[in-house]
């Protein structure tokens, strides 16, 4: 059980100005799995290679229960990472790549094997110790990836990118296993990933990073109902946005007056944010926060219609579920209505 | 058509892998073969009695070209081996004219530098020496042993030694159970080369050793230029035993675009 | 104390490993190789101060320029290079264009094929002597088919003015070489863009001409450069299987610099310095126009 702090965590690399990771700052509890989200090249691999001790900061610290760890080297460290393409050594077995830390650490061969059994065990590999990692499928060498990082109880479990090179179905059943194991052993777990959906499933909580900069650190929840910034709100699927003036918990915008309690500002230039499936549809434009409006087209996805509405120059999606609502043919002119509790008010920019 | 063309590159084939040894086997073994004989009308193991005592000094010039052979090829594969990493791995300022320093070697004759080492050396009293022939050998030999493993390290992940190095691995350790075991098949072909292009050198153990340090390619060269064609003949034989060996380790470990750049160190 | 000791060797090895790594090979090469090289270029100058020569001058670039017999060298010399090269290279793609096709004993020809790889040439030049001289093993066939009688009405191959034995030599050794590498690469080009050219209207010339010609130029450009460079600064060889005068550069600047006489040393020094940078020169001529005829043509 380690509490991981890391504070002001900067990495320049050398034939660059522009530093990959800028300043840094998380806070992660002990047993706590936290996700670091962003955009490919965002410099996420890199945070974690710093915390692994494998890349040492340009400035800033890292503090594992409140201790520096920046001087003890990665073997001694404690911090072990899995890396997006698994790495499993090629010509060892999977047993002896399972078993790999402990060698290192000296242990003798029966304790190795006995806890190598236990770990495939864990990872529902039974078996499979005397094959070679090449006679495995991609989410089985996955399995086994993670099962030699844990074999050696580290204190904190870094995974990078650990579902990004599965399949569907695949991707569920392993989410659900760090899931278990993670909460099984209580180990202090730091994961990458740049799909915010599989972010929102499995952390506790998010560090959502562009270009080496924090842009928000918050629950999952937090990232869907109240973004800090608009790109924020774009990445986790915002569409309908709408430039407008606010004060005093009104949205004054090209398209009318809304009122709006939920913002991130106080006064001044914002956006209008509203998500796609909390748009309700209407006939009668009667009533606070709505507008006529036209359906430009719309798809049929099975469990929902997606449509396309333009309003003046202004083009909004709208979800609506297949078997709540009534269907609009494309053409007919509807009204829409942003129920006030749901807008949520972003700075501008 | 394909056919006969094929009949004809296969029999061009055997002829061209068979034919050189042919004569040398049979002056080997003897005694008086003269125009026109097809074989030898005298038999005699001769030559290779001759060889096989102290006086011919085959034994001694074995023993020479061995140590040099050996440690050519461990200083230069153990200095390969992070010059050929910073080649293959990293980028940085500088790159492009560090790998024409490096390789420039291969395409500027040794024979270009060889004189002036040799007055270099003659000031250091380098000169006449196993040292000195050592370390001429090792200018070409390092310069191969770079590139082999340059290739080597230009397709290798160094992430596995990140794995290494979290999983608990020092860096010693690391180099042992990660490192070595991905680049091993790569050693294995600097270090043939290495090997090759030292036990093959002539002109720079000439000018270098000045006649002191007799191995046995100048032994070879000798004989080849004395006229006496059985000892010629054996001392060829025994002098390719490396080469065979290396033919057996390549068939054997290797594939075939490793085999051929290993047996570029024959060439040279 | 210890631990920032450490943390000081992890910043220092992030900026400065290309050069840690690095510098043993770079002591080498500078020290032996450019060493050797600006040591013999002072000597080739006459200037050693060490014993007294403080003058440079070029006496020895004079001697071997007005010397009538350095041309001659250097024509042969140039003939030794680039004849076998391309030579070797023409037998390379022939052979490596039949061993590309699947036949039974493919396998063993392959290996047959690059069995002399590691040979020395000090060996196939003996073994050359021994077939290609005038009482050698194909005069004696010559003899027992009743085509001669004598040793003398066999050809000259070796020890002959136009360096036959040397160029047989030269191919025999470096076709496989380049055969093997001209192999590699016609196997993971594959049989596709034939195909392709095929079904445009391309005959088997054409295909061989314009779409694997092209191909496979670039990678035999780089090993053939490399053959050709070896060949130019050959001590060896020509030693064994070339006549006595004119011989190639390499042999004249090494019988210079060993000769009894000290004064012959720069003008040894000399030509070796004159083979480096005709060598060179033609390395990147020889580079520049296959570029140009791979452009142009491909
Ligand atoms: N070893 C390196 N040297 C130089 N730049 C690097 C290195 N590794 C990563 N970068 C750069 O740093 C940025 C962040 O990379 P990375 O941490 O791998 O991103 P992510 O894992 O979020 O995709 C990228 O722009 C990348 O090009
Ligand atoms: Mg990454």
């Amino acid at each position: 059980m380690t509490h991981l702090v890391l504070n002001e965590l900067s990495q320049t690399y050398s034939n660059t100005d522009k530093p990959a990771l800028d300043r840094l700052n998380l806070d992660i509890k002990s047993g706590m799995l936290n996700a670091l989200l962003g955009p490919s090249g965002c410099g996420k691999t890199t945070a974690m290679k710093m915390i692994a001790g494998i890349l040492t900061p340009t400035s800033g610290d890292i503090l594992f229960d409140g201790k520096s760890v920046l001087a003890i080297p990665a073997e001694r460290r404690g911090a072990v990472m899995v890396f997006q393409n698994y790495l499993l050594f090629p010509y060892m077995s999977v047993g002896e790549n399972v078993g790999f830390g402990l060698k290192m650490a000296r242990m003798n061969k029966a304790t190795i094997e006995k806890k190598v059994l236990e770990m495939l065990e864990l990872v529902q590999l039974p078996g499979v110790q005397n094959r070679k990692p090449s006679q495995l499928s991609g989410g089985q060498q996955q399995r086994i990836a993670l099962a030699r990082a844990l074999i050696v109880e580290p204190k904190v479990l870094l995974l990078d990118e650990p579902l990004s090179n599965l399949d569907a179905h695949l991707r569920d059943e392993m989410r659900e296993l760090i899931r278990d194991i993670q909460r099984k052993m209580g180990i202090t777990t730091v994961f990458v990933t740049h799909d915010q959906e599989e972010a929102v499933m499995l952390a506790d909580k998010i560090a959502l990073i562009f270009e080496g900069v924090l842009q928000q650190y918050d629950e999952p929840d937090v990232f869907y109902n109240q973004p800090g910034s608009l790109r924020a709100a774009k990445f986790f699927g915002g569409v309908n946005f709408l430039d407008g003036e606010y004060a005093a918990n009104q949205m004054t915008t090209e398209l009318g007056t809304f009122s709006a309690p939920r913002s991130s500002l106080d006064t001044g230039p914002g956006v209008l944010s509203i998500r796609p499936e909390d748009i309700e549809f209407g006939t009668t434009n009667d009533g606070d926060n709505t507008i006529s409006a036209r359906v430009n087209s719309h798809v049929y996805v099975g469990t929902y219609t997606k449509y396309k509405i333009d309003v003046n120059d202004f083009r909004f999606e709208v979800i609506a579920e297949a078997n709540t609502k009534e269907s609009f043919p494309d053409g007919s002119n509807v009204t829409i209505r942003f129920p006030a509790d749901k807008i949520w008010i972003l700075p501008k920019g | 058509m394909n056919r006969i063309i094929r009949w004809f590159a296969m029999t061009m084939i055997i002829i061209w892998v068979v034919a050189p040894f042919i004569p040398l086997w049979l002056w080997s073994f003897s005694l008086r073969w003269r125009f026109p004989n097809l074989l030898p009308e005298v038999w005699s193991p001769r030559a290779w009695l001759y060889l096989l005592k102290p006086s011919s000094g085959v034994l001694d010039a074995t023993i020479d070209s061995l140590v040099i052979a050996v440690v050519v090829t461990v200083v230069s594969v153990a200095i390969a081996i992070p010059a050929g990493r910073a080649l293959g791995l990293y980028r940085f300022r500088g790159k492009r004219f560090m790998e024409f320093l490096i390789l420039a070697p291969t395409i500027i004759p040794g024979l270009a530098s060889v004189f002036g080492v040799h007055g270099l050396f003659l000031r250091y009293h380098l000169a006449n020496s196993l040292v000195g022939v050592i370390l001429v050998h090792l200018i070409s030999s390092v310069t191969y042993a770079t590139m082999v493993m340059w290739g080597v390290f230009s397709n290798y992940n160094p992430e596995f030694e990140e794995q290494g190095r979290v999983l608990g691995a020092n860096p010693i350790r690391n180099f042992r159970y990660v490192t070595w075991p991905a680049i091993f098949p790569g050693i294995v072909v600097a270090a043939l080369f290495s090997f090759l292009l030292s036990w093959y050198q002539y002109l720079l153990t000439l000018i270098i050793g000045g006649g002191k340090v007799q191995t046995l390619a100048m032994l070879l060269f000798n004989f080849a230029r004395s006229g006496d064609r059985p000892v010629a003949g054996a001392l060829s034989i025994i002098f390719m035993i490396p080469a065979l060996i290396v033919l057996f380790v390549t068939s054997r470990y290797l594939t075939g675009e490793n085999a051929a750049v290993s047996g570029l160190g024959g060439g040279r | 104390m210890k631990a920032s000791m450490y943390l000081w060797w992890a910043r220092f090895y992030s900026k400065g490993k290309v050069w840690i790594l690095l510098s043993p090979a770079l002591i080498l090469v500078v020290f032996l190789f450019l060493g050797g090289l600006g040591f013999g270029i002072a000597e080739s100058l006459n200037y050693m101060p060490i014993i007294g020569l403080n003058d440079p001058n070029f006496d020895a670039y004079r001697a071997i320029f007005s010397d009538k017999g350095f041309y001659k060298s250097l024509l042969l010399t140039l003939h030794v290079a680039i004849t076998p090269t391309l030579l070797s290279v023409a037998c390379a793609l022939a052979f490596g264009l039949v061993l590309r096709q699947s036949f039974r004993g493919k396998k063993v020809f392959t290996f047959l094929f690059s069995f002399n790889l590691p040979i020395p040439h000090v060996v196939g030049a003996i073994g050359i002597l021994f077939l290609f001289s005038q009482s050698g093993f194909f005069a004696r066939i010559g003899h027992a088919l009743g085509w001669m009688d004598m040793p003398a009405e066999f050809p000259i191959i070796v020890n002959d003015p136009w360096a036959i034995g040397i160029i047989i030599e030269y191919v025999w050794k470096e076709t496989p070489f380049i055969g093997v590498i001209v192999l590699a690469i016609l196997q993971s080009i594959g049989e596709d863009y034939e195909a392709v050219a095929q079904t445009l209207g391309a005959n088997r010339w054409q295909r061989f001409r314009y779409v694997l010609l092209p191909l496979v130029l670039p990678g035999v450009l780089i090993v053939s450069v490399a053959v050709m460079a070896f060949f130019f600064g050959d001590f060896v060889i020509p030693a064994i299987l070339g006549q006595t005068y004119p011989a190639v550069l390499a042999v004249e600047a090494v019988k210079d610099y060993t000769h009894y006489d000290l004064r012959n040393h720069p003008i040894g020094v000399a030509q070796a310095l004159v083979i480096a940078a005709i060598g060179t020169v033609l390395v990147f001529l020889y580079m520049w126009l296959n570029r140009k005829f791979v452009r142009s043509d491909g």
